[in-house]
């Protein structure tokens, strides 16, 4: 008799291990980010946010942009999100205050985790951005769109304090060049 | 199935052990959510009210924010320390400020009545004319933490006082 109830006891507890697993694993595959990016805000006390981006670094890891702060949204955010057993989940989050005003283009640089970020907003009317470092070295930017437009650039070799961005409008003129400089030394 | 005295003691405690263990577990990780959830809150009005730079660390007990103040935070500070050479009474926290400690810093605005006192004492002290009502303390704060005039005139009160440098002429 014992022995018939050890035994149900145990399938029973080896089959609800089982089915939350599974569920689990489901619920994780299934998790749609964009509620857990604002559930993250939610408890981040960010109220009001706009996301410009979520660039996928690969299947696990993500970089959500985002600026918050309503209704100037000058805070411009980076937030790294990773994915765990728990679902996507936060890993850092960096905000840095800047103020658009009149400005063509403005950018700063960030180090989340492992990645140099530089990011900044810029005017409405660019639909392209080229950036030329000192030593020649070009990049092309992701650019997103949201209350304002903000380019950003996930740096994967050296970064650099100075660059040359040429903004371009929609039929490929040049609308302007602007040198930017970044302090590598920030945050202190 | 008959389960002797001993077992039903037995099985009691060990539910009673669980559910306190439980009840504690839960009671704790509610306490730390509301102290997260308020340090969090307290975070993110101070980095947007002194334009300030942050980096969230961890949003899990114990909360982990670094602030740094931006170009625009020196701008607020300026301000803020302008008024108060004039008007002493309002504390310019030198070194909170220099300590970075901004909630500490940002207990001088907590005096409702002394920040009414000293926009009492610009409007009092301005040499210009006016009309209405004079500024409340949300004009003083809205000058030192936004550069924002409207709807008073706020704008023509500083100028004449010399903390803010004369309109241009266009």
């Amino acid at each position: 008799m014992k022995k018939r109830i050890t035994v149900i006891i145990v399938t029973v507890i080896a089959l609800l291990t089982i089915v939350s697993y599974l569920m689990f694993q489901w619920l994780n595959d299934n998790q749609d980010i964009e509620e857990a990016i604002e559930q993250e805000f939610r408890t981040l006390r960010q109220y009001v946010e706009d996301v410009y981006a979520i660039e996928y670094l690969d299947d696990d890891r993500a970089l959500v942009f985002y600026s918050w702060d309503f209704p100037v949204f000058y805070n411009f955010g980076v937030m790294e999100l990773e994915k765990t057993w728990r679902g996507w989940q936060f890993v850092e989050s960096i905000s840095n205050r800047i103020e658009v005003e009149n400005a063509w283009v403005k950018g700063v640089y960030a180090e989340i985790t492992d990645y140099v970020i530089l990011r900044g907003p810029m005017w409405a009317g660019i639909d392209e951005i080229e950036i030329i470092t000192d030593d020649g070295r070009e990049y092309r930017p992701e650019i997103g769109r949201a209350e304002w437009q903000m380019w950003y650039l996930i740096l994967e070799d050296e970064p650099f304090e100075e660059a040359t961005f040429i903004l371009y409008d929609s039929d490929g003129e040049v609308l302007r060049e602007e040198v930017l400089q970044f302090d590598l030394n920030w945050p202190e | 199935m008959r389960v002797s005295l001993k077992y039903k003691v037995l099985i009691i405690l060990v539910l009673s052990v669980i559910i306190g263990v439980a009840l504690y577990y839960y009671g704790t990780k509610a306490r730390q959510e509301q102290a997260t959830g308020e340090a969090l809150k307290d975070y993110s009005y101070i980095a947007r009210e002194y334009a300030l730079d942050a980096i969230y660390k961890s949003k899990e007990f114990p909360v982990e924010v670094e602030l740094y103040p931006s170009a625009y935070t020196e701008a607020i500070l300026e301000r803020w320390k302008a008024i108060s050479e004039r008007y002493p009474e309002l504390d310019y926290p030198e070194s909170a400020i220099e300590a970075r400690d901004w909630i500490e810093v940002h207990k001088a605005f907590e005096d409702t009545d002394l920040l009414k006192d000293v926009i009492r004492k610009m409007y009092k002290d301005a040499t210009i004319a006016y009309e209405g009502l004079g500024g409340s303390y949300i004009t003083l704060l809205d000058y030192i933490f936004y550069k924002k005039y409207e709807p008073s005139n706020m704008e023509d009160i500083v100028i004449d006082l010399g903390i803010e440098p004369p309109r241009e002429e266009e």
